[in-house]
């Protein structure tokens, strides 16, 4: 039971932790990113025609990056160069990746709502011979995909990104102060769209995770608020890798637990709205905090 | 140097030019995909406004969008980025649809009146956490709101599947509200109903509010400068809450008069991004009472003309919201003010 649950929660964990992680970068670079959604949601239908057409999954990857990418464009450009609000241009995006995602089902596919595709390769797993017998070691390292590793590899390297490469100071000097970053010659427009098109590159593998991790198919609610939950991580993190990861493997294990708590106790409806509770009473504490005494920031 | 008429005209600009450049990449969609971008476009007009029957159903779609964008304006003038209309438009309904159908024992117009008032007190009580810890504790409203309307859907979805499930009815959706507690149609065989006249009421206060009374100078006041307005002895903290509850409030209304006025219940999938689409509707119309009506209107036909054009001419409705995404992302574009600041910068050269 607890090895079944542990396995499947490091699973959900992954796509919400690639986008966290985007969203994180993001952050620290001055832009607060609402269309994460949208960029998984594309990641995730572009993993899947592009796996199944060429064969591969690691085309499917890559197919993910790009259009994670692409969907990031047109929000940093508004947002950068057009002093547009993040956050309306942000929900605009998803409203804008949603419409053309199900326009291009129903006129290309002729399908409204889910698209299925056969065959489609999905991600292999890594079974770890000796570690997989280990009861809760075993559930937690063995039979998980490529994009989970990576994803662990990511944090941390994006940690060392931010704190300890040129390019990862100048986002943080974007992001902490714009106005002295432009005063030292630093291009706040282009650090800021690099960081938000990393995102879109990020948070679409993170939805490739979902379209081929599992069982390989699309469907238009497959993001399923996983880009918002994704924000709340990197919220409750505080936008750094580590603590941000652990808010993931905890909406993770929620996302898991909950399929498993039907019919015991909580109703599924209530457990879903958990991350989103958790980061408002993090926002509390933290502005309470702030409020007692001098903290030091990191 | 800028009189009414150039100030007029640049708010018509600004109202307009994201709606050409949405309707430029709609066209562009359509080319691709093989369809007439000029026949579908003109079918769309022709579905939102051909007759009194399509306008009527405009005014329907208009309807919702009024109650969201009046309320996202009163934070916005308060200087609050209230993006949690969502909940308070999902709690609203499903307050007002409760009452509708479980309070038989009032009667007619009596429970009526309980259900929109309930429905707008749960909406402006869901906004009290969100305002009471941006007021107190500097919370940034931005993300809590946000959060908040996850949260509101998750306990609507849970109401309506459990303790609020109609009996027998497979798919989650409350009782339907009592008949003599729906709101009266206007035009009957079309759903327009009295929440439009509400809604219009609602703006006309907004705009009195805003001018003759104290408050809407203070609120504006604590928007445009918040410094200034302590200095001179505004609470500043109150007139924030105020403004988001009342955000609430009126957010809460909104989905009253749609449970009670169109939909007749509560059910799955109440709003399709109302909340949402009522920032747009706020930023376009620039929180003033008539740009907000014009807002609504705009995207109210999209969405009737949308629905019907799907049915007839095989156009899926998701351009509608391809369009209504582009508008969302160029409705806060200062396109207008960078036309403006190239001129000044002509003009200034000899």
């Amino acid at each position: 039971m607890l090895d079944n649950v542990l396995h499947a929660a490091i699973l959900a964990t992954t796509p919400i932790l690639l986008a966290a992680l985007g969203g994180l970068i993001n952050r620290q670079a001055g832009i607060v990113n609402i269309g994460l959604e949208a960029m998984m949601l594309s990641g995730a239908l572009a993993a899947l025609i592009a796996a199944h057409v060429s064969g591969s999954w690691a085309v499917g990857l890559l197919a993910a990056a790009v259009a994670g990418l692409v969907s990031a464009a047109p929000l940093s450009i508004l947002v950068t160069r057009f002093g547009a609000n993040e956050i309306v241009a942000g929900l605009g995006l998803n409203v804008l990746i949603a419409g053309l995602i199900g326009y291009l089902l129903s006129d290309v596919y002729g399908v409204s709502g889910t698209l299925r595709l056969m065959p489609v390769p999905t991600l292999p797993r890594i079974d770890l011979p000796v570690i997989a017998g280990v009861p809760v070691l075993g559930a937690i390292l063995s039979g998980k995909d490529v994009l989970t590793w990576a994803a662990w590899v990511l944090v941390p390297l994006t940690a060392l990104l931010l704190t300890r490469t040129r390019i990862g100071l100048r986002l943080r000097a974007c992001g902490s102060s714009p106005a002295t970053a432009n005063s030292v010659g630093l291009s706040v427009p282009n650090l800021r769209d690099g960081a938000t098109l990393a995102a879109g590159a990020l948070a679409g593998l993170g939805g490739a995770a979902l379209s081929l991790g599992l069982v390989g198919l699309f469907s238009e609610g497959l993001s399923g608020g996983r880009g918002f939950i994704a924000l709340a991580a990197f919220y409750f993190g505080r936008n750094r890798p580590w603590p941000t990861a652990f808010a993931c493997i905890l909406f993770g294990f929620f996302d898991a637990a909950q399929i498993r708590l039907q019919g015991g106790g909580l109703p599924p409806e209530l457990v879903q709205v958990l991350p989103y509770a958790v980061v408002i009473l993090a926002l509390t504490l933290a502005s309470w905090r702030r409020r007692r005494g001098p903290t030091s920031e990191p | 140097m800028n009189g009414a008429v150039p100030r007029a005209l640049e708010d018509g600009l600004r109202l307009a030019m994201p709606f050409v450049a949405a309707l430029l990449v709609g066209a562009v969609l359509l080319a691709i995909t093989g369809r007439d971008p000029f026949s579908t476009y003109a079918e769309l007009f022709n579905e939102a406004l051909g007759g009194p029957s399509r306008i009527a159903a405009t005014l329907t779609a208009a309807t919702p969008l009024i109650f969201t964008g009046l309320a996202t304006a009163i934070a916005f003038r308060a200087g609050v980025f209230n993006v949690g209309v969502e909940g308070s438009f999902y709690l609203g309904g499903l307050t007002a649809a409760w009452v509708g159908f479980a309070w038989i024992g009032l009667g007619g117009t009596l429970q009526m009146l309980a259900a929109l008032g309930f429905g707008a007190l749960v909406g402006g009580l869901w906004m009290l956490l969100p305002g009471w810890l941006r007021a107190r504790l500097e919370v940034d409203e931005v993300v809590t709101t946000l959060m908040l309307n996850f949260i509101a859907i998750g306990i609507a979805l849970w109401l309506v599947n459990g303790p609020l499930l109609a009996a027998g009815s497979a798919n989650s959706a409350t009782p339907m509200v009592v008949p003599e507690a729906r709101l009266p149609r206007l035009m009957p065989p079309s759903t327009l109903n009295a929440g439009f006249l509400i809604g219009l009421a609602a703006l006309v206060i907004y705009g009195v509010w805003l001018r003759l009374r104290v408050g809407g100078f203070e609120n504006r006041l604590v928007g445009l400068n918040p410094r200034f307005a302590r200095s001179v002895g505004i609470s500043v903290s109150s007139v924030i809450l105020l403004a988001i509850v009342l955000s609430g409030v009126i957010g809460g209304l909104g989905g009253a008069t749609h449970a009670l006025g169109v939909v007749g219940r509560f059910s799955e999938g109440f709003s399709p991004g109302y909340g949402f689409t009522g920032i747009a509707v706020a930023l376009l119309g620039r929180n003033r009472p008539v740009g907000i009506l014009i807002g609504a209107l705009i995207f109210g036909a999209l969405t009737s003309a949308g629905t019907t054009v799907q049915l007839f001419a095989d156009i899926p409705l998701d351009l509608v919201q391809v369009l209504e995404g582009t508008v969302m992302m160029l409705a806060v574009v200062e396109a207008v003010r960078w036309v403006r600041r190239r001129r000044a910068v002509g003009a200034a050269a000899p």
